[in-house]
């Protein structure tokens, strides 16, 4: 019990990420209405990006702009300056998140035009219809 | 209650299976704010300590957004751009 509670002060950080991750997870496969599932794929990205900005931090760091004097004379110190890959990469994934979201809205507002509706069982209901 | 809920509990425990697999495999990562982390350990001291020099950007992330990956985040405008292609193609009307 010692040693799971020292596992998670050490690493609580992960523990965040994984049930938000998971409150995403539940809404898209569990939630019937459209949008529903489409904040609940934001809120796995969410959970992801802030996954990944969580690596680059280091004990003491500051943030990766340097000074004047680090950046001329090229005195930065490794341990001084977080890791700044993370969140170059995390950028391009918000870039991608946000074009797959406004297509999704567009699609959203299409099938809201077509069948009046964002429940999955109504519109289900209404295609076997025709 | 209603025939659907079935398939809730099933969705429920998928994501509390996935949850916890996830959560055990949080064992191997290194602890938060480890500078020694492997993900701190191969090529970001060598950006940190060259980028400024050879970019001039005193901000590294400006530094290896605009100039190490440029072509990357030039091409980041054509996912934009093919989105709002698509997003126009899918809410046009029709010309009738």
């Amino acid at each position: 019990m010692d040693g799971l509670m020292q596992e998670l002060v050490a690493r609580y950080n992960y523990w965040i990420y994984v049930i938000l991750m998971m409150i995403g997870f539940y809404a898209m496969i569990g939630k019937r209405n459209l949008v529903k599932k489409l904040l609940g794929m934001n809120i796995f990205q969410t959970a992801i990006i802030l996954f990944f900005v969580s690596i680059g931090v280091k004990n003491q760091g500051s943030i990766p702009i340097l000074s004047k004097k680090q950046a001329l004379e090229g005195v930065a110190d490794v341990a001084q300056v977080i890791n700044p890959l993370p969140h170059v990469l995390m950028l391009t994934a918000i870039v991608v998140g946000v074009s797959v979201t406004g297509v999704a809205l567009a699609v959203l507002q299409r099938i809201y035009k077509e069948y009046g509706t964002l429940e999955e069982d109504e519109i289900l209901e209404k295609i076997s219809k025709r | 209650m209603n025939k659907r809920s079935p398939l809730k509990i099933l969705a429920l425990c998928s994501t509390l299976i996935t949850g916890a697999l996830l959560l055990y495999g949080t064992k191997d990562f290194p602890a938060w704010g480890d500078p020694n982390s492997p993900a701190s350990a191969h090529l970001s001291p060598h950006i940190i300590e060259n980028a400024a020099k050879t970019t001039n950007a005193p901000n590294l992330v400006t530094a290896v957004l605009g100039d190490y990956r440029g072509y990357d985040t030039m091409f980041e405008t054509v996912v934009i751009f093919c989105a709002g292609i698509a997003v126009t193609a899918i809410l046009r009307r029709p010309r009738s």
